[in-house]
């Protein structure tokens, strides 16, 4: 039995002790967990970094897309409009040229009509002179000199017909 | 006196003999029991923990976090140190729920402890300031309070050795007088082979004795070795 208060061997085996627990906790416990604890926190903290990034990659990418959608959206109700407006515009062309077209056949049928109509005056005028001719000389028997009276008939006819035609 | 100082339990034949104690033995059980659990517990580490792994995770991340607390963020290599000795100090204060002699309840170990701070506060002071500025220490606030600093400091281990010692050895002594007691009483009651009342009541005893003022303890000198060597290194 060792006195209950004393400093005795025990003290250097404690002191050895001490240093021995302190090593083999030190390599065994506290400094492979706080290495180990070290090194998953970086990695948790690098994957979050990572994920951080390649979010904001692909907001970017996303708002170019964005981007490139709305300006093809652009181009193609711009090329809508420009196609519709040409084809009004052809329409109304040619609209306008089967107008003038139309317009040019009825203008020469017309001319058609006024040429045959003073053919046909023409014609029954110089009939009709012929006519009173041959019926004033049955009248006169002869007596009057042809080409005078003919001159004479012609001035008349003309003068009567043309008041009487135009009517 | 002698009934409750430590039994010995061998003895190494040189130097004239050098005894083998119950506190020494029991020590070697104590650093069994953690090279055991310091070896096993760490054996299979996931990124993912699990298990065990949590509960060794978590004693290692309080002890870093408590001495960074305590001594500053620059001094956090201290925490393997400051850990083992909560670790050591914990299950040797506890080991009176064993039946066995726990052994910081001898002057010994408590202060084999003490010492070891006591030199890291130094050596660490020394290295931290230079020896000059570590020497002129010793003078503040005016020269004439030399002696009584140098009494102070070296009053530092001891002091933290007895208060350890006197909280163990006490209650190693009244939970020992107690089982004593409780012997004797049975046997007044007649009987004689089994002491009946050591059954129950020595519970309420262990639970303050063991359990509080051990954890307590354990407390206290990790954190005033803690406080001491960072005041030192300050």
């Amino acid at each position: 039995m060792q006195p209950l208060v004393g400093i005795n061997w025990d003290f250097v085996f404690q002191i050895i002790n001490t240093i021995i627990i302190f090593l083999v906790l030190k390599k065994f416990l506290f400094k492979p967990v706080t290495e180990f604890m070290e090194n998953r926190r970086k990695t948790i903290e690098d994957s979050i970094k990572v994920a951080e990034n390649k979010n904001r990659e692909v907001d970017g990418l996303k708002a170019e897309y964005q981007s490139k959608l709305d300006s093809i959206k652009e181009e193609r109700n711009e090329m809508i409009k420009e196609a519709s407006k040409r084809a009004d515009q052809r329409g109304e062309e040619i609209i306008k040229k089967a107008e003038l077209e139309a317009k040019k056949i009825i203008d020469k049928a017309n001319l058609d009509i006024e040429r045959e109509r003073q053919k046909a005056l023409n014609e029954l005028k110089d009939q009709m002179s012929e006519l009173v001719i041959m019926a004033a000389s049955k009248i006169v028997e002869k007596e009057l000199d042809k080409n005078q009276h003919d001159a004479m008939i012609k001035e008349f006819i003309k003068e009567v017909g043309e008041a009487k035609w135009q009517n | 006196m002698e009934g409750f100082g430590t039994k010995i339990l061998f003895e190494i034949p040189i130097l004239g003999g050098i005894p083998l104690t119950e506190t020494v033995v029991n020590t070697w059980i104590i650093m069994a029991i953690l090279t055991i659990f310091a070896v096993f517990a760490t054996r299979r580490f996931d990124k993912i923990p699990r298990g065990i792994q949590n509960v060794v995770e978590a004693i290692v991340d309080v002890i870093n976090k408590f001495t960074a607390q305590t001594m500053g963020e620059d001094k956090k290599g201290f925490s393997a140190y400051m850990g083992t000795l909560f670790l050591f100090l914990l299950l040797a204060n506890l080991f009176g729920l064993f039946g066995l002699r726990p052994p910081t309840a001898d002057l010994n170990t408590t202060f084999a402890l003490a010492i070891m701070t006591f030199l890291i506060i130094h050596t660490n002071g020394v290295r931290r300031k230079g020896a000059k500025k570590y020497l002129k220490g010793f003078l503040e606030p005016f020269p004439a309070m030399l002696p009584l600093n140098i009494i102070g400091e070296l009053a530092l281990p001891i002091s933290l050795a007895f208060r350890l010692f006197g909280n163990i050895i006490g209650g190693v002594i009244i939970v020992g007088l107690l089982y004593g007691g409780l012997a004797s009483l049975s046997g007044m009651l007649g009987i004689t082979f089994i002491p009946v009342l050591q059954a129950a009541i020595p519970v309420v005893f262990h639970l303050y004795f063991d359990l509080f003022a051990g954890v307590l303890q354990t407390f206290i000198f990790v954190m005033l070795s803690m406080v001491f060597i960072s005041m030192a290194m300050d």
